[in-house]
């Protein structure tokens, strides 16, 4: 596998496309954690030392709150790795390098599997992006509460990394299926619309509990929304807790799905 | 181990088309073995198979006498229907990243790259490649490791007359070697001056396989002229051996049961009987006509 991640390093690390699609994740994380944080910070100026106003906003970039935070506000820019798979996956395609990789002498599972340690690695990055950015701001923005440590509420650096897998593996079945990138983000990005329209609809309004374990939602459903928690009931936490494990469960079965899904069609039908 | 490559019933369909229909046939080390056909016959969908980009509906196939692997195609420098590099690297960046897939051939590179002519070019990008730069950076790609066998789909394509006639030396410098030479092309004439060996594809069909001198055996026959044409041709019918007798416009034809014709012990033939010949030559049936003859039936 190392010699393979080699060669993988060495398509990519001449590519301009591929540093600038890196770049802009790498500052879309904390980008949008600041954006939020400068909306925060300047919007309530005056809720500073207020205690009435600081219990209903809540301090989302101080510990342990920051941990949600910035794991939802940086769900929000997941479009950009996605691209990044996308393209690095069409690519394969339409220069027909994945079969030109494999003639050369490596088995079809060797480039498949690569390509999804390529999807964890991103993954891994992204969230340790996130973990840094959270750190940041809860460590130079607020006292760190008494007894508590910085790290209690760091699980959902964890839901974001899950969360990150699975649109990652979304965005790689499309790029594998629809083999060109304008078509394949294309489509990623209207079946996120679709799919938020479908929940809001059939979930929101008509109650709908299924809906609530579609493809993307499962995951989102993993961070809350951070911010005005105060006005979240207890109910409401307590329903979200009790759900945790199956929506992580049912985000596993979605991969495994994914993973066979997209390996059936790379390793058994022509390249 | 005498063949190389085993082909055995190899069937492929696209949907209900089919392709290659039960294709079988043994490659002999060291031999040059063309794989003809026009186009559409299945050449290129059969070496796409033996390269695992394919998958065959039915048969099978074994290189080096083992079940097919990746191991195996590392040692097999291969160019298949068109050149695929990543464009937006350069040429000696993308023989690098081939190099690295075969796990060997690295310091081959600067040597490959000569061999066709593209050392100056080596750091240009891929998609500032003619069509003719990029099929020689795809040969100098199958040349890296020095591999022992070579599999060519189209060798020839977008190369002007020179790199025609270079790839065609390259392939005889490569088979005096003594290298395995897999080659698939419509291009007959180029085929007839290399190979040693031809498998004939015709809609998925194999028409004929084996030795090229045996494909175009019986195939020679001796072109005879006399002033009675008619005393010629009856002379001719009683000669031992004769197969059979054609006219043409301005000689008569005449071939044999057995490759071995002997035009001095044939003239003499003649002038016993009382024909003085006045055109005697020895023609070849060229692979070409041969193909012509079978794939028109």
């Amino acid at each position: 596998m190392l010699n393979t991640l080699r060669v993988e390093w060495m398509k990519v690390k001449n590519y301009r496309a591929f540093w600038i699609l890196l770049a802009v994740t790498v500052l879309s994380i904390p980008g949008v954690n600041f954006m939020f944080y400068d909306l925060f910070d300047n919007s309530f100026p005056k809720m500073k030392g207020n205690k009435m106003a600081m219990n209903i906003f809540g301090t989302p970039f101080g510990f342990p709150d920051v941990w949600q935070t910035t794991s939802w506000n940086a769900s929000l820019v997941f479009l950009v790795p996605a691209i990044l798979i996308i393209t690095l996956t069409t690519n394969e395609f339409t220069y027909k390098t994945h079969r030109q990789n494999v003639i050369d002498g490596w088995s079809r599972s060797q480039f498949f599997r690569v390509k999804l340690v390529e999807i964890l690695l991103l993954s891994l990055f992204t969230t340790l992006l996130v973990v840094l950015t959270a750190l940041c701001f809860g460590t130079f923005g607020n006292k760190v509460p008494e007894g508590q440590s910085i790290w209690q509420g760091s699980r959902f650096a964890a839901f974001y990394f899950v969360q990150m897998i699975s649109y990652s593996m979304i965005a790689f079945m499309l790029a594998l299926f629809i083999k060109r990138a304008g078509l394949a983000m294309g489509i990623f990005f209207i079946y996120m619309i679709v799919e938020s329209i479908i929940v809001g609809y059939f979930g929101n309004h008509r109650k709908i509990e299924a809906v609530n374990y579609l493809p993307e939602e499962v995951t989102d459903r993993l961070i809350p929304q951070p911010y005005l928690k105060a006005i979240f009931t207890q109910q409401r936490v307590s329903y979200w807790e009790s759900h945790i494990p199956i929506y992580l469960a049912v985000a596993a079965v979605y991969l495994l799905l994914y993973y066979f899904g997209a390996s059936r069609r790379f390793l058994r039908t022509d390249l | 181990m005498n063949s190389i490559l085993s082909i055995q019933s190899i069937t492929k369909f696209y949907g209900r088309i089919r392709a290659l229909h039960e294709v079988s046939f043994d490659v002999p080390a060291g031999s040059v073995f063309g794989v003809l056909g026009p186009n559409g016959s299945g050449k290129t969908t059969l070496l796409g198979i033996l390269m695992d980009v394919l998958k065959a509906s039915g048969g099978s196939y074994a290189w080096f006498g083992q079940p097919p692997s990746e191991q195996q195609r590392r040692q097999i420098g291969t160019l298949l229907e068109t050149p695929n590099f990543y464009h937006y690297l350069s040429g000696e960046r993308n023989l690098q990243i081939a190099a690295a897939i075969k796990g060997r051939g690295q310091e081959d590179i600067p040597r490959v790259l000569e061999m066709v002519k593209l050392t100056e070019r080596r750091h240009s990008k891929f998609s500032t490649y003619s069509l003719g730069m990029k099929q020689r950076l795809a040969i100098a790609s199958c040349l890296l490791g020095d591999p022992s066998v070579l599999v060519f789909d189209e060798p020839t394509n977008g190369l002007d007359p020179v790199g025609i006639a270079e790839t065609r030396e390259l392939i005889r410098d490569m088979a005096r070697e003594g290298k395995t030479i897999l080659l698939a092309s419509h291009l007959l004439d180029e085929v007839e001056k290399v190979c040693t060996h031809v498998a004939i594809l015709q809609k998925g069909v194999l028409l004929t396989a084996g030795d090229v001198n045996e494909v175009l055996m019986n195939e020679d026959f001796v072109e005879l002229g006399a002033p009675n044409g008619d005393k010629l041709r009856e002379v001719l019918s009683a000669l031992p051996g004769i197969r059979q007798l054609k006219q043409s416009e301005q000689h008569l034809q005449a071939f044999f049961e057995k490759d071995n014709i002997d035009l001095g012990g044939i003239n003499q033939y003649c002038f016993e009987k009382g024909v003085v010949l006045t055109h005697l030559q020895l023609r070849k049936k060229s692979l070409e006509s041969k193909f012509m003859e079978l794939t028109n039936k």
